[in-house]
Formats: structure tokens, sequence, C-alpha cells
């Protein structure tokens, strides 16, 4: 059963929110492998030299120094490779135009931050339903 | 003349730009070590199990429900800075529509009774209808957070004169004391203490924003018999 859980990158690089994703997934019960990329250019290069074996499913912040998620997005979807990884954008912005951009780069999710771990623990519950079903 | 005409506009949007990244960095950046300080004060809350101090337990809320006020504060301050850049569509509105739209927005309206009056020639117009709504909701939802009465009573009133629409929301409530009454447009000017009636205390002000902008004008009225009104008019012809 274990060997079918599909592998989850993480693309964060605020400590805080990386152990709230791990804190979230142990309380959902998802054992699924979770990797983590401190920022967009690491998370290619874990991508392109298979450092991490290939996620199904890439959680990604916007607001990241050095290459930020959007960034990382585009250069991740021209590489035929990477095109079928379903991303969910995990981020503070609320700005329209960061939507666009992430939904013009085939996004599976936009989900806000929100302020608060339980709301947050509902978030990632739905996830969780998303990627069941890619387990399938 | 032309050259420093072509100076100033060159300045002004640099300056533009400038504030709407100020704007950004403010929404993003002071929000994460927001989110980590509720996040955390959760997990460590967790992590102690049940059996703890009930005095412990009230510090964790009070620590959340303020750093919640400060969300709500930095969420306002963003909201006054994008009154005039957000949600600037104008389409056609059905007034009455609108504030019953509004009316059923409203949280705790169990024990209200609301009073309505058109003297409209025509219900239709082409407006901001988002900016309209915001000001006739902040309006009747602060006649509600405020009423201090079991049984509320809320009038809506709405006439129109060759320019305006003119839009008054009264309340029987207890009234806003004549001494504070010149700063209650103040962002998080509150008339209680927070403590009292947990409220940002922007909405006012971000109304009488709004106001400014399409070229209207909120007042407050004391009510004959205590309560409060608030008054407005709303151009019949914006220009953006």
């Amino acid at each position: 059963m274990t060997n079918r859980l599909v592998n989850i990158l993480l693309v964060e690089d605020d400590e805080v929110d990386v152990m709230n994703v791990k804190r979230a997934f142990a309380k959902n019960n998802i054992q699924n492998p979770l990797f983590v990329a401190g920022n967009g250019v690491e998370a290619l290069e874990m991508l392109n030299n298979s450092i991490v074996p290939l996620p199904r499913i890439i959680i990604l912040d916007i607001n990241m120094p050095k290459m930020n998620g959007i960034e990382f997005l585009r250069l991740m979807r021209e590489d035929d490779k990477f095109k079928n990884i379903s991303v969910f954008v995990m981020t503070t912005s609320n700005e329209d135009s960061d939507k666009i951009d992430a939904y013009n780069l085939n996004v599976a999710g936009y989900i806000l931050k929100p302020l608060s771990f339980e709301k947050f623990l509902s978030s990632v519950a739905t996830l969780k339903n998303f990627w069941q079903l890619c387990e399938m | 003349m032309k050259e420093s005409v072509n100076n100033c506009e060159e300045e002004l949007e640099a300056l533009k730009k400038e504030y709407e990244e100020f704007v950004y960095i403010v929404s993003h950046d002071i929000k994460t070590p927001m989110r980590a300080i509720i996040n955390i004060t959760t997990w460590i809350e967790d992590d102690l199990g049940s059996n703890v101090d009930q005095d412990i337990l009230d510090n964790f809320s009070l620590l959340k429900n303020r750093v919640g006020r400060l969300e709500n504060m930095m969420n306002a301050l963003l909201e006054i800075s994008r009154v005039s850049r957000t949600n600037m569509e104008l389409y056609e509105v059905n007034i009455p529509k609108l504030i019953n739209d509004c009316v059923e927005m409203l949280d705790n309206k169990s024990n209200v009774e609301f009073h309505m009056t058109y003297h409209l020639k025509e219900e239709k117009c082409i407006t901001l209808g988002k900016k309209l709504e915001k000001v006739v909701f902040s309006l009747l939802d602060n006649a509600i957070r405020f009423h201090d009465k079991e049984m509320k009573n809320v009038i809506i009133e709405v006439s129109e004169n060759e320019t305006d629409y003119l839009i008054s929301i009264s309340d029987d409530g207890p009234g806003i004391p004549e001494e504070v009454q010149d700063k209650i447009f103040a962002i998080f000017y509150t008339v209680n203490s927070k403590d009292v009636v947990d409220t940002t205390g922007a909405g006012l002000t971000v109304s009488n924003r709004i106001l400014k902008m399409v070229g209207g004008t909120l007042e407050y009225v004391p009510a004959i018999d205590k309560g409060s009104v608030f008054k407005f008019n709303w151009p019949k012809v914006i220009r953006i």
C-alpha cells in the first residue's frame, strides 16, 4: 500500500511554514513522502538532477528569494518531463496578478495561507482527498 | 513647460509604483511572521496536552485574539490603500436589490427588523456597484454590531435629486457620544474598548474614502430619540 503513496515536493522558504505543512500532514495522517526545497532554484536542481524521486504533486510558495514560485513554475512547465506534475500554489498573496499568472501556468489549486492552523489543517485535508485520487 | 509636466508625470508614475510595491511588501512580508506567531502558539498549546491551567489557556486565547486583531488592522490598511485600485468596474445596479444583498450578507441579524423606503424614479443605475455595496454594508454592519438592545430596528431610506442618490441608514441603538463624533471617521478608532465589541474600526474610514473618491459625502447625524443616522449622497454620474 505504502509504495503507492505519491511523492510530494514542498517549495517553501519559511521554516515555520515548512513545519506547518509537516505538522498538518501528521495531524491529517498523511504519510506521503515529503521533500522540501527552499526556493525555485533549489527545486529545479532537485528535479533536473533527480536528487529526489519525481514528485506527482508540488506545493509551491510564491514569494521566495532567488527564484519565486511563478518563475519556477514557468521554467518547470517548459520541460516535458514535468508537464504532468500537479502544482498547488500555497501563498499569502491575494493579488489577482499572482493568481492569473499561476492559473496560466496550469495549476491544480490556489490556496491562501490562512492565519490559523486549524483552517490550514482543513485546507490540507482537502488536498489529501485530491492526491488520494492520484494514487488510485 | 511641457517638459516639466512630463517630468511630473514620470515622477508620479514612479511614486505610484513605489507605493504599490510598498503595499505588496506590507501585505506579504509582514503577514508571514504574524502567521508564524499564531501557528507556533497553536503548536505549543497542542503539545502541552489537556492537563493545562486555565490561566495559561486564557493567555493563549488572548495572544491569538490580539494577533488576529493585528491581521485585521493590516487587512484594513491594505483595503484603504486599494480603495481606488480594486473593484473599479462600472455596471448596472438595481439599488433595492443591492441593499437586500447587503442585508443578506450581514451576520447576527436574527433580532433585527429592517425598514426600507425607496423614493426612486428609476431603481437601476450604472455605477461602481462593489463600492456602493461596501459603503451600505459597512453602515448596516455598524448599526447592528454596536446596537445595545435585544430588539433592533434599522431604517434604510433612499431618495434622489437631480444629481445624486441620497441614502440614509439609521438605528435605534445607543448613538455616538457628542464628544467623540468628530473622531469616528479616523482609522482604528472605536467608541468602546475593542474588548467590549471586537471590531477593527476601519469600516467608516473605508466608506469615507470611497465617498471622497466618487464625489459624495458621508455624515453622522444624531437621531432625535437616541440612535444614529448616517447619511450619504452618491453621485448618479461617476467619472473614473
